[in-house]
């Protein structure tokens, strides 16, 4: 990896560039999906990419190829940099940094056992839909993932490093009698904290507790959402505090720094390395050590995520989020509270618990008015108990009012990522007051 | 990279796979290269160039299914991955519950293109920053007649180069350019804001952009937005008529009958993921629909989005009428799904890269014209909405309950188009739709659309559109 970097670099400072990047990452992905409770694919994939960035007289150009040989970068540099100097001049531009700095991999948290893992994978998604089975998930349907990445960069200022990552995924649904569903994950950094029988008994405990489910009353509700319905939202939050989306309009965190957005119950940060995490690296796409950084403290909202163009413009420093263009956040957690499931449930007169959802979509995200779907458990709180299985209801609603009225937040937090999670998220359980929810017309 | 240099390599990783133990074997020699350009607020962003080609290798082995891929292009690392990717299938042991068969779909020779009159090369980087300043020059002006303090455009040239062979005998070589345009506006008028997404492209060269009219139309957008700002009022409560626009008959086509109506879907197999569908396997010829419920998905429409006339198993493509006079009339199959439905693939089976595995996908689906304009059908309304654009929708994951919240929407009374409303909302169950359409246009437009599923996700260039559909007796809400 390092020779190509070397290569893509030294041809760009010959060329005359400004500024020049190079970074190659490699990664082996390992996918077991399974549906009906038998397998339906192994999936394998192996994969290098290399990613150059070019500046000069205030021109930027970035390129990806994942055919990187010795032969063709000087090939692919050359004519990226004939693209740059076809370009016009533009007001926001942010020079690397001249003082170089060096990374070395991440030796904590780094579990070589996850780069071991082949055919086990089928012998563990066996597990999981054994675990299902046993509690009320007549069928399953998944995909557990080992994935394992490295990365390596170069600056035409010296800046040199290179990081690596591992994890390990479950995603599993279970189906019982009329199409009641249930949901569960195990996600982890270490192949000892993966636990696909938990995963898989959740999930079928939920598909039997939705065998009876009804349609609910369109109105407002105490929500309590799971720490998978919860992150969902808080990654489209991570989203909505990049620099980008801020400048771009697509967020309705503008012009909010320093103002109240949540409730003082809710912080949330952004960690670049972080000892568990299921993503990160030491350094960003720019260079800049990744580092922690509050978005939301106390309710409060901090600071956008920035990278070294969009932080000049608005007078800050980056924080180690570029990304190929736009700042993006790598691991998310939310602040940890202080109420145990069980409190949180008997606190509720009137409300809704939801363990997953999907498709959530904007009227609007300038003012962060939304929607979502939930599916699997889905349950009616009646004076602190849950009373009966609920289908067929939407969430429609504000980003902004639900975490202002968030009224309780968990001790315990679990990691997520899945289909509906991009950004890993290390997420509690999260009660909120006045939630809308809607349901369709016959 | 060329293409052409490559093409040896599939054929050795499918014998490769059959010396290992495959009963079957494909390989894909799968390209995408591309120029893209960003303008947001008037600046440049980096421009963005992509070249990417690899290899993905599908077999089946004692009744497994395995999948692999690489970008690394030489004869040594193909053979580890193909004799890796039997291995691994064949590894599945007890988690296999139902050995996996392909039908006797006929393999394909053919080498096909989508038809391009000014080559894709010539989209470069600057040719595209030239027409997002075009665009956003037009942004900016008076008479838009309103502030637009968010804009975010970005054009992209694309091509898509393929090269397929199968151990049935399938060789499919193919050539899709295309160009895509995705823009946000954001309008500003006292305090309020509106926003419009608006995603448009085709495949074909660059002859694409003018035959979308991109300027003019996106800045009828523009002005839109302050109208909307400015004028629009609550909608009428009760039981009314809604008018559906082609943009709305298109997402519904796309939601609540395409996905429901993929087979793998049906059977389960996206259960953790996109999620399967009300309907069954045994669902066709269910009546889902009044008479004039008609919707098809067609990958052999020219210059459409979703041009894929032979898919990603080697399979010819055709119409499907998925549903017809109200009536479940065709699933979306590929070569698995119906040897396990028993019937012959319809040739749905698309991927997007070549580090992803073929699924079922739609390509362009849309409700059927009919006979009337639309003058004709908004006279049959007494009291309803004419919904011309969308912003937020949703549907559950079996295509039962869907949404879908007007942005520019008018109130309809005696027959004739009044005033804008605010944010009408169409939430509805898919039996209800379908069953509440009176009357369709003759005219047919479509919009672009980038379909997600799988796992790992494949967003998939496809077209949704159809006709003004008039649907009776709706409850609409509010937002």
């Amino acid at each position: 990896m390092g020779a190509l970097n070397e290569l893509a670099v030294s041809t760009a400072k010959k060329l005359g560039v400004d500024d020049a990047v190079a970074l190659t990452s490699q990664g082996n992905e390992r996918m077991v999906r399974f549906a009906n409770n038998s397998l339906t694919v192994t999936k394998y994939t192996k994969e290098t990419a290399l990613y150059v960035y070019l500046g000069k007289d205030r021109r930027r150009i970035v390129a990806a190829t994942s055919n990187p040989d010795e032969s063709s970068v000087r090939t692919f540099v050359k004519k990226l940099f004939d693209s740059l100097q076809s370009l016009p001049k533009g007001s926001d531009y942010a020079s690397l940094p001249e003082k170089a700095r060096h990374y070395k991999p991440r030796e904590e948290g780094y579990d070589r056992k996850i780069e071991a893992v082949g055919t086990e994978l089928s012998e563990l998604a066996g597990e999981a839909i054994e675990s299902a089975r046993k509690n009320g998930g007549e069928r399953s349907a998944g995909a557990l993932v080992a994935s394992v990445t490295a990365s390596s960069i170069l600056t035409s200022s010296g800046t040199s490093g290179r990081d690596r990552g591992a994890s390990i995924t479950l995603n599993i649904r279970s189906f019982s009698q009329n199409d009641a569903s249930g949901h569960g994950l195990s996600c982890a950094s270490k192949l000892s904290g993966f636990d696909p029988v938990e995963a898989g008994k959740r999930a079928g405990e939920n598909a039997k507790k939705m065998v009876d489910a009804k349609e609910p009353e369109a109105g407002e509700y105490e929500v309590l959402m799971s720490p998978t319905v919860a992150s969902n939202l808080v990654d489209l939050i991570g989203g909505f505090s990049s620099a980008f989306s801020v400048e771009a309009g697509i967020s309705y965190l503008v012009d909010k720094l320093g103002k109240k957005v949540a409730s003082e119950s809710f912080s949330l940060s952004d960690h670049g390395r972080m000892n568990g995490a299921l993503d990160g690296r030491v350094f960003d796409d720019e260079g800049i050590p990744t580092r922690t950084t509050p978005i939301i403290r106390d309710g409060v909202l901090e600071n956008y995520l920035h990278n070294l163009t969009t932080a000049k413009k608005s007078g800050k420093v980056s924080t180690g989020n570029a990304g190929t263009i736009s700042p993006h956040p790598w691991n998310l957690e939310v602040g940890r509270g202080d109420s145990s499931y069980d409190e949180m449930v008997k606190s509720m007169k009137r409300g809704v618990i939801l363990t997953s959802n999907w498709y959530t979509r904007f009227k609007n995200y300038r003012t962060g008015e939304f929607s979502t779907v939930p599916r699997d458990g889905a349950y009616l709180v009646e004076d602190g108990r849950i009373t009966q299985g609920l289908k067929g209801l939407r969430v429609s609603d504000s980003l902004e009012r639900i975490f202002s009225s968030t009224r309780l937040i968990s001790k315990n937090r679990e990691w997520i990522e899945w289909w509906e999670v991009d950004t890993p998220t290390l997420c509690p359980w999260v009660l909120v007051d006045g939630v809308k929810i809607t349901r369709a017309y016959e | 990279m060329k293409l052409e240099e490559l093409k040896d390599l599939a054929d050795y990783a499918i014998g490769q796979a059959r010396s290992a133990g495959a009963s079957y074997a494909e390989a894909r020699i799968h390209g995408a290269s591309g120029n893209e350009s960003l303008l947001k607020n008037g600046e440049p962003e980096p421009a963005v160039l992509v070249e990417s080609f690899g290899i993905g290798v599908r077999v089946l082995a004692k009744g497994a299914l395995g999948f692999s891929a690489t970008n690394s292009l030489d004869r040594r690392s193909v053979k580890q991955l193909t004799v890796g990717t039997v291995k691994m299938a064949k590894s599945a042991g007890a988690l296999l519950k139902k050995p996996l068969v392909f039908d006797a779909s006929k393999p394909v020779k053919k080498k096909w293109k989508a038809e391009e009159k000014q080559k894709i090369e010539g989209g470069d980087v600057k040719w595209l920053g030239s027409l997002l300043r075009e665009i956003d020059g037009r942004l900016t002006i008076e008479e838009v007649g309103v502030k637009l303090p968010g804009r975010f455009l970005t054009a992209e040239a694309s091509l898509e180069e393929k090269y397929y062979v199968n151990s049935d005998g399938a060789r499919v070589e193919s050539r899709v350019p295309r160009v895509h345009f995705f823009g946000i506006l954001t309008a500003l008028e006292n305090g309020e804001t509106a926003q419009r997404m608006i995603q448009q492209g085709e495949s074909g060269g660059l002859e694409v952009v003018e035959r979308l009219d991109l300027v003019k139309r996106v800045e009828r957008e523009a002005k839109t937005l302050g109208e909307v700002l400015r004028k629009a009022t609550k909608p009428p409560e009760g039981t009314i008529d809604v008018v559906l626009s082609p943009e709305l008959s298109g997402i519904a086509a796309h939601e609540s009958v395409g996905h429901p109506q993929e087979a793998d879907r049906i059977l389960g197999r996206e259960g953790a993921q996109a999620g399967e569908s009300y309907l069954k396997r045994d669902s066709l010829g269910l009546k889902i629909g009044s008479t004039e419920a008609n919707v098809s998905d067609d990958p052999t429409l020219l210059n459409s989005n979703g041009f894929s006339p032979v898919d990603d198993e080697g399979v010819e493509g055709k119409k499907r009428r998925l549903i017809q006079d109200g009536y479940i009339r065709e699933f979306l199959q590929n070569r698995s799904t119906a040897a396990e439905l028993e019937v012959t693939s319809n040739g749905a089976s698309r991927s997007v890269a070549f580090n992803r595995e073929p699924i079922i996908r739609m390509s362009n689906t849309f409700v059927e014209p009919g006979e009337y304009t639309l003058d004709e059908i908004l006279k049959e309304v007494k009291l309803g909405v004419y919904f011309s654009s969308f912003t937020e929708w949703n549907i559950d994951d079996k295509r039962l309950n869907q949404r879908y919240v007007g942005l520019e929407a008018y109130l309809v009374e005696g027959g004739e188009l009044k005033g804008l409303v605010k944010a009408p909302v169409l939430e509805i169950t898919t039996p209800k739709l379908w069953g509440s359409v009176k009357a369709r246009s003759r005219r047919m437009e479509f919009e672009a659309a980038t379909c997600g599923k799988g796992d790992p996700m494949q967003g998939i260039p496809v077209w949704t559109g159809g006709p003004d559909t008039l649907l009776s007796g709706i409850k609409l809400g509010s937002r």
